[in-house]
């Protein structure tokens, strides 16, 4: 079990699964921040814990329980249907969790994740570095502050190459949860719902199979519309519809709309344009921050000073939500409403820093 | 009734007309007629002359017919029938609730039609306007100006050539201000309009099944953004494609002047084109002097690439002379306003509208 964390004592950490693209990163910059000791990688497969554990020095565990009893906190970076079972092992062991996106493959498997730490006592935290993009932040101090006036519409995109190439389980549906749909809809989601502080309650959306050579195993193509309780609308364009030859992986951008004007946001844009070889091709190598630092680092502090996380299960369970209704509406070929915590039967709750509530763990 | 020729014109014995008669322009001139000296009529007025046509100019109000004939060396016909006695063409530039009555009368009056665009205000009115143009025997032209313009073209033909493939996810973006016309502007009435969906949308949405082919499910979300008693002045439309093709048509007047901003991606099977106007000029100014807060309303500079406008009634003349088709058919008007239409029902209902098929 874990222990009280005394103020300014560095936060132990681990690591659950790498079997996530974004593992590797996650790692670096763990074993790297001033406030967080690394203290290891396990994996069910005892090699990739290995060779993610190598690059930076910490060890390979084979048993999730030795480790789950040297650390404060995890991040969970499995592939997406196996959040449900690493975030209910790592709560049982009083660890507290940040898992990544989306929280879970099914909106059943996500209220799971979230009885099971509020059961446990333990602060879960869900993966959506976007809130610490300083262009998403910009936006969402635009409407705060008042300058964009009252948000009318947004109209996100994030579009990237087809994840397959980093691992095979995103274009399997029975370990991904879906496609294009359940791997780019949350981030915007999440944001929306943030800057917004509102919740969508209708869904439409559209989805094929063309992009990424006529892939056939779940869909690469996806339009979402949605309404919010607020009266504003927002699209998402989810898909996977950047080419191998795209210069990079692919990007996360915002117009908005208000009775102030017009905002728009281009969250990679800050990279460079390198000319290499005919066989290096172009590649735009980033040199802004990295909103993972921002989103650890906000993690170490919720371990740290035990408080409810800036992005907290529940917003992770809320994308899940939306994307389930883009689902729903993409087989009734029609809008579908979405009423907070219906189908989860969880009571309705704005997003993280609505209530700005400090729940206090009985167990500490 | 006779033509401008003197010959005898008899409504409704033109049936393959094209054939039998002369066709205009061929022996001189084209001899144009326009009809609305708006905003759109002088920007086809200067076109035609730019292409050394001296278009002859009518409008209910005589003074602005006048003022705009001034501008360009034109003439102005003080009536209709005088305007159709004397031209080959009618160049149907008024309100768009206008275009039908307009373009049914030159038809009637033996001329070939060319008609700004949307092609009417409603889907009975186009589908008069193509059953009149073909009783008649006359050349029937919606003037879609995106199918001109040089990015768009190119993307286009980009995607015939196979370079990217099967379009899959299309996206489109036509970001400006609120046209400065005065209060109780036509413009501004959507029952005369149709609003930003027919008078802004429409060209997006015309291109989209240009390029993806015909569409049949429209979804649309609109807002009241600048001034909310004022009307919708932003809308985006989700259209299902019968290829299985999907796309996001975005079209607003809720940025600030002198913004305007229009981009595109087209994703295939095989590959992506991407364009924006934003990362497409050639020439960048930044001038203390007569700094520029745009004009009445936002149009594209497209002064160093050709204009598209030019390239449009050329094309329309083009066919008229010779007899070959445009690049742009009667029905291809009708299609994207039957498009237009359902978006701005699912906008006001919020329900999927499900399109019937086209017109053959």
């Amino acid at each position: 079990m874990s222990v009280p964390v005394e103020a300014r004592q560095a936060v132990r950490i681990g690591l659950l699964s790498a079997e996530h693209v974004h593992a590797p990163t996650y790692l670096s910059l763990l074993a790297s921040m001033p406030g967080a000791r690394l203290v290891g990688v396990w994996d069910e497969d005892q090699g990739r814990a290995a060779a993610a554990a190598a690059p930076v020095s910490t060890r390979a565990f084979d048993d999730v329980d030795e480790l789950l009893e040297q650390v404060d906190g995890v991040v969970i970076a499995s592939a997406n249907s196996r959040h449900r079972r690493l975030v209910e092992v790592a709560a049982t062991a009083g660890v507290d969790v940040l898992c990544e996106k989306p929280l879970a493959t099914t909106v059943d498997d996500a209220r799971a994740i979230v009885d099971a730490c509020d059961r446990a006592g333990v602060r879960l935290m869900t993966a959506f570095p976007t809130r610490w993009n300083p262009a998403a932040r910009a936006l969402e101090s635009a409407v705060r502050s008042g300058a964009l006036g009252a948000p009318v519409f947004l109209e996100g995109v994030n579009t990237g190459t087809m994840p397959d190439i980093h691992a095979a389980w995103f274009v399997d549906p029975a370990r991904s949860g879906g496609g294009a749909v359940t791997d780019h809809v949350v981030h915007l989601a999440d944001l929306f719902r943030w800057i917004l502080r509102s919740e969508v309650v209708e869904v439409y959306a559209v989805a094929n199979r063309i992009l990424q050579e006529r892939f056939a195993g779940v869909e690469t193509g996806g339009l979402v519309s949605m309404r919010f309780a607020s009266g504003v609308s927002a699209t998402i364009d989810c898909s996977w519809s950047k080419p191998r030859s795209y210069p990079t992986w692919g990007g996360l951008s915002v117009q908005a709309v208000g009775t102030g004007g017009a905002f728009g946001i281009d969250a990679f844009r800050q990279h460079l344009a390198v000319y290499g070889t005919r066989e290096t091709g172009i590649s735009w190598p980033a040199w802004g921050p990295n909103a993972d630092r921002g989103m650890l680092a906000e993690f170490l502090s919720v371990v740290r000073d035990d408080r409810e996380p800036a992005v907290t299960g529940i917003d992770g369970l809320r994308a899940v939500e939306i994307v389930d209704a883009a689902y729903r509406s993409i087989a009734a070929g029609a809008p579908v409403p979405l009423r907070v915590g219906e189908r989860a039967g969880v009571a309705p709750s704005g997003p993280a820093d609505e209530g700005a509530t400090t729940r206090r763990r009985a167990d500490r | 009734m006779t033509d401008g020729g003197g010959r005898e014109v008899r409504p409704g014995d033109r049936a393959d007309s094209r054939s039998r008669r002369r066709r205009p322009g061929a022996d001189g001139p084209l001899r144009v007629g326009v009809v609305g000296a708006g905003f759109i009529g002088e920007t086809h007025v200067a076109a035609w002359a730019a292409e050394g046509i001296r278009a002859v100019i009518h409008d209910v109000d005589a003074d602005r017919a006048a003022a705009l004939a001034g501008r360009h060396g034109a003439r102005v016909a003080g009536s209709l029938d005088e305007l159709f006695g004397g031209v080959d063409v009618v160049d149907v530039c008024t309100p768009t609730d206008l275009h039908a009555d307009v373009a049914i009368a030159a038809v009637r009056a033996g001329r070939h039609v060319i008609c700004e665009k949307p092609m009417a205000r409603t889907l009975a009115d186009a589908g008069a306007m193509l059953a009149a143009a073909r009783d008649a025997g006359v050349r029937l032209f919606v003037a879609h100006v995106v199918r001109f313009f040089p990015e768009y073209v190119a993307a286009r033909q980009a995607v015939l050539d196979g370079a990217i493939g099967e379009p899959g996810v299309l996206r489109f973006t036509r970001a400006s201000f609120r046209p400065r016309q005065p209060a109780g502007h036509w413009f501004f009435d959507h029952a005369r309009s149709g609003g930003i969906v027919l008078d802004l949308m429409v060209h997006d949405l015309d291109y989209a099944r240009w390029v993806a082919g015909d569409v049949v499910a429209v979804h649309c979300r609109s807002a009241s953004v600048a001034q909310p008693d004022a009307g919708v002045d932003h809308a985006v439309a989700i259209l299902t494609h019968r290829s299985g093709a999907i796309s996001h048509v975005s079209a607003s007047w809720g940025y600030a002047p002198p913004t305007f901003v229009t981009s595109f991606e087209i994703a295939g099977s095989h590959g992506l084109i991407e364009h924006s106007s934003t990362t497409a000029a050639p020439v960048m100014a930044s001038l203390l002097a007569g700094a520029a807060g745009g004009g009445l309303t936002a149009m594209a500079d497209t002064s160093l690439a050709g204009d598209p406008f030019r390239l449009e009634l050329a094309e329309f003349a083009g066919a008229i002379r010779d007899g070959t088709e445009a690049r742009i058919g009667p029905a291809d008007g009708l299609e994207a306003l039957r498009i237009a239409l359902a978006a701005d029902e699912s906008a006001r209902t919020g329900a999927v509208v499900r399109l019937a098929r086209v017109v053959e």
